[in-house]
């Protein structure tokens, strides 16, 4: 219970720490020896939790006390699935922090920034190791308005700024539906503990609409923060962050909390068939436009960014089936490389100046550490052999097609599970063909642009290379059977080894043929510009919420203004017409009149008190 | 005397040594008298809760026969609501107080005496300790009245010094919509007392349930209505923009962080546990009205062009669900409007500070007139401001989260008053609320704290889409170039950066904390409230 107190706590402190530290290396010292330790705290916390051993918890009870009942506690609690996030999110956090000291060293607001991440640390482990659905808000929000605040880190920026406002606005619409399920699921089963209420789903105690209900809720909450489909348009707006910042925030952890959020109640949704379908459909239909839009963009964070939401619905693909297995390997693999992509991403940038493809091309020779370590990543997104993307896609799939051939966990009928089958596969095509297509265009082809590229400082270059180990090996150990608490041996089907290798051998070269003269992307055609609009989603939502809501709000002003006026006119034509009695009424005496009025009852009664 | 009323009368008997004193005090020492005054009735307040009878509802009961004639008592007793709304009333008085302690602003120099300033604040102080803790109906009315006056003088005299007319309109429509109001809510006591043959709170609960009929209907209404102008509720807000737009800073402050809690709190103490069958009547439409309050303020900051009015509008938000909770008659409902009325107290009073002292410094509360960038330009004022705005909004972990979360437990829960359907319909309208009000939250730190640090005339509305000067975005392409914010900015170092001074500083810093301590450890707020909800919710049925 201490320890999980402590990987909150800790970082928290080293956020507050860093406002009072004095100059760059203070802060420095601060933020990434806070992370430090976060993470060794992180391992002597989360390792024991592998495998067999059982959950721990507590509860600090009279820290909140009661909110009326059912009671509101500091509940922690942490299980396997916890260790893991856990793991990924301290280790990911400190690699950043590392990485940050270089890519921000003429920053004037680096201060700000660190204890931000310091922060966001706090609130993403409160989220995974909350046993108390409000510890569970307050960090999940947390992460909210963390990630808002660092999407506008440059808010001199139209698109900064516009990007934030987007982000926080999109994924707080969507907690709404996390707060009112939090409140059924408390009156329902009488505790606002995760643990009762799996147990009061296990037990067979909660009503099926209930169930139904708080699990879309519960649903359209993840799909916020993860950027699914419909919400899915505010992660490539998040890309004016740092570069790192996209790693930790808006790839590794706080968009893979809406993974890990389903998984936590994983019980509830197969409890309920309406809800795995929604879960299922937003999937399938997310991987894939959003691996389409990835083809067509022009900037590298932002194929990332597609790439993110598209893989997230991977593993949401996963947990409709009924796998959290398969889901949480894939998190934790995606997690690494993408990660590691993104700092890439931010070495480029440092390098060239921009993060669009027009600026780049022929960096292999100048940026070799980023070359190599941007092609393991770039790999492990394809699905090559053996890297750890092959194996977590390949459970991913392979727990479809169980699903599909009768053998799986959940309710998931078996044409939604044909579909994910055929989902993944077609979205595994694509994915090839853009992380080939963005392969390509930075490293490989004339050199772009102005700039002379150099390679990135050894503070940036080392996270790199050190997240390109288990982006490389870490298949290896996810597949590992019992890792997770109760998951059974997750076999390795050889038929999806083979098919998607090639697949993959398929498609890298058809891109590459397509693009022997330039970007391959100009062989879409005038599909290209269709996938560069994103389907006009944005725009429907200016013209079909947006734009309403601002004529309302337009209509709401002029009614009160309008009311007041009418009032004032009435006041003062009134009294012209009306008796001397009335005039009395004028605006100009009234004051005048109720003063008099009303100090004389309050002298009354104090002169009634005193004589009598 | 008991030392209940010496809580009470701390602020006016300094007051009274203000004027006395007279010239030979400066300024800055009266404004320290102040804040030792509400200090020490803060702590007396404290020391009376620390030593209660734990089998009492109220605590250190004061009853004195003060009217013979027609058996009004000087009666006064504080359980933990009281305790709760008297902590944040002498908090927020001393901070008004604090605040004074310091040279003019140029803005000031104009106005009339400071120390008639503070005189009229401890008094207001003094008159809103008296509405917490009466139990007497009469007390309660003349100490709800004399909060009234001073509040005219202290906006018609020191509001805006560029809008003499203007300040003066705003003051008297405040005072006749609250005199109004208040006229209405005198015939309901009176209706009351003719019936029940007294005029204490205490014993008017327990007879309670032999208030029956149409005219006790009618009187309740009356004083539902005149307690939802003074809230206020949707439709009855009209006079509240004006007021807070005008009124000086301290003004606002009280304003929104004293004034409209003694609705709130009428509601809580006195139409809830002595018209309960009653209470149960009005409560669907009080929650309707509340609800619709949400929606409609929200809207209406959407597209404010005046900072001042902006958070005025958000407290009639805020206030919706106030009157959300009491609708539901639920003791989630009844909490959740103690809880919103003193996080709201500290927030909004922490926001109408800050934009008080930017209008102080600017010389106007015109969101064109105060530009962009405060982030450079100010940036501790613009950090607490943004901790203020995302506290108003509700974000979990602070103060402003645990209210609305009560409320909406309350309407979910339903309650004795409505029907399911019903209850749940105003769930919804308010969740919806809950993102406008993110909306225009986020428009503001977009429109006010982020941007090139500049004045700009330009921008009409928080979500207008005009380009500000020297924005960075993206280029025809579409592509987003890496900013060069580095050069510009070290360049904006040297221009002059204003921010809190040491009295600022510390008025922020005391609310800040204060929002954060609410936030994590929400139990210290409610399970003092706790403390007086059986109390309150005893006749409901």
């Amino acid at each position: 219970m201490i320890g999980l107190t402590l990987v909150i706590v800790l970082p928290a402190l080293a956020a507050l720490v860093g406002l009072a530290a004095i100059d760059g290396i203070e802060i420095a010292l601060v933020s990434v020896g806070g992370a430090a330790i976060t993470f060794v705290a992180t391992l002597i916390v989360a390792v024991p939790r592998f495998g067999t051993a059982g959950p721990v918890g507590g509860s600090w009870g009279h820290a909140w006390g009661t909110l009326n009942a059912p009671d509101v506690s500091f509940a922690l609690r942490a299980d396997s699935l916890s260790a893991a996030l856990l793991l990924l999110a301290a280790s990911v956090a400190l690699l950043v922090q590392i990485y940050s000291v270089a890519y921000l060293a003429d920053d004037p607001r680096y201060r700000a920034y660190a204890s931000i991440v310091s922060l966001f640390s706090a609130s993403m482990a409160a989220v995974v190791v909350a046993d108390d659905m409000f510890v569970l808000l307050i960090g999940w929000e947390m992460m909210g308005v963390c990630s808002y605040l660092l999407i506008a880190h440059y808010w001199e920026r139209s698109d900064a700024r516009d990007g934030a406002a987007k982000a926080f606005l999109m994924t707080r619409t969507a907690d709404v539906g996390l707060l009112i399920a939090i409140i059924v699921l408390g009156q329902a089963v009488g505790s606002y503990r995760i643990s009762d209420v799996l147990d009061a789903v296990a037990a067979g105690d909660l009503s099926g609409s209930t169930i139904t209900v708080t699990a879309l809720l519960i649903l359209l909450a993840a799909i916020g923060k993860s950027a699914q489909f419909p919400l899915h348009t505010w992660l490539p707006d998040a890309m004016p962050g740092p570069a790192p910042i996209s790693a930790l925030i808006h790839s590794a952890t706080m968009v893979a909390a809406g993974v890990y959020l389903v998984a936590r109640m994983e019980p509830l949704f197969l409890a309920s068939e309406t809800a795995t379908i929604v879960l299922g459909l937003t999937a399938v239909i997310t991987m894939l436009i959003a691996a389409a839009f990835a083809l067509a963009q022009d900037d590298l964070k932002r194929v990332l960014a597609w790439s993110t939401v598209s893989q997230l619905a991977y593993m949401f693909a996963a947990l409709s089936v009924g796998s959290v297995v398969a889901a949480i390997g894939h998190l934790l693999a995606h997690g690494a490389f993408k990660a590691l992509l993104f700092l890439a991403a931010g070495s480029v940038a440092h390098a060239v100046g921009s993060t669009a493809f027009a600026d780049m091309g022929g960096l292999r020779r100048p940026m070799t550490w980023t070359f190599a370590t941007a092609t393991i990543g770039f790999a492990a997104l394809s699905g090559l052999v053996p890297l750890s993307g092959f194996f977590t896609k390949d459970a991913v799939v392979g727990a479809a097609y169980d699903a599909a051939s009768g053998g799986g966990e959940g309710p998931a009928p078996s044409w939604l599970a044909w579909l994910i089958v055929v989902a993944t596969l077609f979205t595994a095509v694509l994915t090839v063909a853009y992380a080939t297509r963005a392969w390509r265009l930075v490293f490989s082809g004339e050199r772009r642009g102005s700039e002379t590229a150099h390679e990135a400082p050894a503070l940036m270059r080392w996270p790199m290379v050190v997240l390109a180990v288990p982006t490389a090996l870490m298949g290896l150990a996810v597949v590992r059977p019992g890792w997770l608490a109760g998951s059974e041996a997750e076999p390795v089907h050889s038929w999806v080894a083979v098919t998607s290798t090639a697949i993959l051998a398929g498609v890298v070269a058809m891109t590459w043929l397509l693009g022997r003269a330039g970007d391959p992307a100009t062989r879409l055609g005038p599909i290209r510009p269709v996938l560069a609009r994103e389907f006009g989603v944005d725009a429907a939502y200016n013209r079909f919420i947006v734009a309403p809501t601002l004529a309302a709000s337009g209509l709401v002003l002029a009614t009160d203004r309008d009311v007041v006026d009418a009032y004032a006119r009435g006041a003062s034509s009134g009294a012209i017409d009306a008796s001397r009695l009335l005039r009395l009424a004028q605006s100009r005496n009234v004051q005048t009149y109720v003063t008099v009025a009303v100090l004389g009852i309050a002298l009354a009664a104090v002169v009634a008190g005193v004589t009598a | 005397m008991g030392w209940l009323s010496l809580v009470v009368l701390a602020p006016v008997l300094a007051a009274a040594a203000v004027w006395w004193r007279g010239a030979r005090w400066s300024e800055v020492e009266a404004a320290r008298v102040g804040v030792g005054a509400s200090a020490v009735s803060l702590i007396l307040a404290w020391l009376i809760w620390l030593t209660r009878d734990a089998s009492a509802v109220f605590s250190g009961e004061v009853d004195h026969v003060w009217i013979p004639a027609l058996d009004v008592h000087w009666h006064l007793g504080m359980d933990g609501i009281s305790y709760c709304l008297v902590l944040l009333t002498t908090a927020l008085s001393g901070l008004c107080c604090l605040s004074l302690a310091r040279e003019r602003t140029a803005d000031e120099a104009g106005q009339p005496g400071r120390r008639s300033l503070l005189v009229l604040i401890l008094v207001i102080e003094s008159a809103s300790l008296g509405v917490f803790t009466a139990l007497d109906l009469v007390l309660f009315f003349i100490c709800f009245e004399l909060a009234l006056i001073p509040m005219w003088f202290v906006i018609a005299g020191w509001g805006d010094p560029h809008d003499p007319a203007g300040r003066r309109r705003a003051a008297t429509r405040f005072l006749l919509f609250t005199v109004l109001g208040s006229a209405l809510m005198f015939v309901g006591f009176i209706g009351i007392a003719w019936q029940a043959d007294t005029l204490q709170i205490d014993a008017l609960s327990v007879s309670a349930p032999a208030f029956t009929g149409t005219l006790n209907t009618l009187l309740a209404v009356a004083i539902a209505l005149g307690l939802a102008v003074k809230t206020p509720i949707l439709p009855l807000h009209i006079w509240l923009p004006d007021a807070h737009a005008k009124a000086p800073t301290v003004g606002s402050v009280l304003l929104a962080g004293v004034f409209l809690k003694l609705g709130t709190y009428g509601f809580v103490r006195i139409l809830v546990p002595i018209m309960p069958v009653q209470a149960a009547q009005i409560g669907p439409y009080l929650a309707a009205f509340g609800v619709a309050g949400i929606v409609y303020a929200a809207l209406a900051c959407l597209r404010q062009s005046d900072l001042k009015r902006l958070i005025a509008y958000s407290s009639v938000g805020h206030m919706g669900f106030v009157a959300l909770g009491i609708g539901t008659l639920t003791a989630s409902g009844l909490t959740a409007a103690v809880f919103i009325s003193v996080a709201h107290g500290l927030i909004t009073g922490l926001l109408f500070f800050l934009a008080g002292w930017l209008k102080e410094r600017y010389g106007s509360s015109d969101l064109a007139a105060l530009g962009h960038g405060m982030y450079r330009r100010s940036p501790w004022l613009a950090v607490a401001f943004c901790f203020g705005c995302l506290a108003s909004l509700g974000v979990p972990g602070l103060a402003g989260f645990w209210g609305e979360m009560l409320a909406l437990r309350g309407a979910y829960e339903v309650g004795p008053t409505m029907d399911r359907a019903g209850a749940w319909t105003l769930l919804g309208i308010a969740a919806l609320g809950i993102v406008v009000t993110t909306a225009y939250f986020v428009g503001l730190i977009r429109r006010l704290l982020q941007g090139t640090p500049s004045p700009d005339e330009t921008i009409r509305h928080l979500w207008s889409d005009d380009p500000q000067p020297g924005d960075q975005g993206p280029d025809d392409s579409g592509r987003i170039a890496r900013p060069q914010v580095t050069d510009q900015l070290q360049e904006a170092e040297d221009d002059g950066v204003v921010d809190l001074d040491r009295e600022q500083g510390i008025v922020t810093g005391v609310l800040a904390v204060s929002v954060f301590v609410l936030g994590i450890v929400p139990g210290l707020l409610s399970g003092t409230i706790a403390q007086a909800m059986p109390w309150i919710v005893g006749g409901i049925r």
